[in-house]
C-alpha cells in the first residue's frame, strides 16, 4: 500500500484550533507524513507542540523549510545556515539567478515556482540543471486562480516537466483546513493540467517519501557520505 | 455504460443542502471540462447524508478522475467555504459500503 506524504503543509502557529481540524483532514484524507513548513526561526518549545499535535493522530512529520533568496549569494548563505536543521529545504524561486543555483545545487530537495510571479516560471534550462524536484502546489494555485492565465501556466510547466522527465511533487500548499485534499485529488488534479499518470502517482507517494527518507538518512549520527556510513559491529 | 461511486466527505462550518452541493459540484465540473466534459463525466449525486457530511457520487468510469479533480475545487458558497474529500471509490454501491465500515 502507497504511503502518502503532503510535503507541503503550512499550519498557523499559534491557531491550534486550525491545526488540529488540518491534522483530522489530513489524516482523513490519507497522509501518513507531511512536511511541516515553518518559519526558520520559530522557537523551539513551539515547533514541539505542533509536531505533536500531528503525531498525536498518526502523522509522521517531517520539519521543512521554505526560502526565497532574492540573489545566488543570499540562497547559499540560507542554504550554509539552514540545510542540517530541516528535514527537507525548498527554494521558492524568484529570481532567474538564485533559480539557477537552486535547480543545480545538491542541498535544495525542492523547487517551487509562484505562479502569481510573471517574471519567472520553470522552463527547459531549469528541467536540465535540475537536481531535486519540481512540486506544484496545484490545490492552493487552482482554488486562488482568478483567470484562466494560471491555468496555462501550470500547463506549460507541466508539459516542460513531463517532456524533460523532471522529478515532481505534488503538494497541497495548504495554509487552512479548507485547503486539504485526498492525495488521488492531487494526482488527478496533477493529470488535469497535464502530467502523466506514472508521474502523478509517484509525486503524492514515492518521491516524496523518498526526499525524507533520505534526509533523515543524511541527517543521522550514522551518515559519512553518500554511500559511507559507520557500521557498528556486533557486541561479542 | 460502466460507472464508479465516490464516496465524498464534505466539510463546510454551515449546513449545506444536498441539492446546494450537486449545483456547486456540477458546477465546478462545468468549469473545470465545460459542457462536454460534463456529459463524459456525468456526475449524479445519489446520497447525502447531513449528519455524517458525507455523500456518494456516481460518475462515468472514463471520467471518475476528472470528476476527482473537479470535486477538489468545488466553489465556495456565499456562506462560507466548502471542501469536498474523495475517501474512498468502488465499482459498486455494496463495495463502498464496505470499505466504509
Amino acid at each position: 500500500m502507497a504511503i502518502y506524504t503532503d510535503l507541503h503543509v503550512l499550519p498557523r502557529v499559534g491557531d491550534d484550533e486550525s491545526s488540529r481540524r488540518m491534522a483530522d483532514l489530513l489524516r482523513l484524507s490519507g497522509y501518513s507524513a507531511i512536511g511541516l513548513t515553518l518559519p526558520a526561526g520559530l522557537m523551539r518549545d513551539r515547533v514541539g507542540p505542533l509536531r505533536q499535535l500531528f503525531e498525536e493522530r498518526g502523522i509522521e512529520t517531517f520539519l521543512r523549510l521554505d526560502i526565497a533568496p532574492p540573489s545566488r549569494q543570499e540562497l547559499l548563505r540560507l542554504l550554509r545556515r539552514y540545510r542540517t536543521a530541516f528535514d527537507v529545504v525548498a527554494v521558492k524561486c524568484v529570481s532567474p539567478a538564485a533559480a539557477l543555483v537552486a535547480c543545480r545545487d545538491r542541498r535544495v530537495d525542492v523547487v517551487f515556482f509562484d505562479t502569481f510571479r510573471r517574471n519567472i516560471w520553470f522552463n527547459y534550462t531549469y528541467a536540465d540543471l535540475l537536481h531535486g524536484a519540481l512540486e506544484f502546489n496545484i490545490v492552493s494555485d487552482l482554488l486562488n486562480a482568478t483567470t484562466s492565465d494560471i491555468y496555462l501556466r501550470l500547463a506549460k510547466e507541466a508539459a516542460i516537466a513531463r517532456n524533460s522527465g523532471t522529478k515532481i511533487v505534488l503538494s497541497s500548499g495548504a495554509t487552512k483546513p479548507e485547503v486539504v485534499r485526498a492525495p488521488m485529488q492531487l494526482s488527478a488534479l496533477g493529470q488535469a493540467v497535464g502530467l502523466s499518470k506514472s508521474q502523478v502517482l509517484r509525486g503524492v507517494a514515492d518521491i516524496p517519501r523518498s526526499i525524507v527518507r533520505d534526509n533523515t538518512e543524511r541527517r543521522s549520527s550514522s551518515y559519512i557520505e553518500e554511500g559511507v556510513r559507520v557500521v557498528v559491529p556486533k557486541a561479542r | 455504460m460502466a460507472k464508479r461511486y465516490l464516496l465524498v466527505k464534505v466539510v463546510s462550518k454551515f449546513k449545506l443542502p444536498p441539492e446546494r452541493f450537486e449545483v456547486a459540484l456540477t458546477e465546478s465540473v462545468r468549469r473545470c471540462f465545460g459542457e462536454f466534459g460534463l456529459a463524459r463525466i456525468g456526475p449524479r449525486v445519489i446520497r447525502f447524508d447531513a449528519a455524517r457530511s458525507e455523500a456518494v457520487v456516481a460518475c462515468n468510469k472514463e471520467g471518475v478522475e476528472d470528476l476527482q479533480a473537479a470535486i477538489g475545487l468545488v466553489p465556495d458558497q456565499a456562506e462560507g467555504t466548502v471542501t469536498a474529500i474523495t475517501t474512498r471509490v468502488s465499482g459498486t454501491l455494496k463495495g463502498l459500503r464496505k470499505q466504509r465500515f
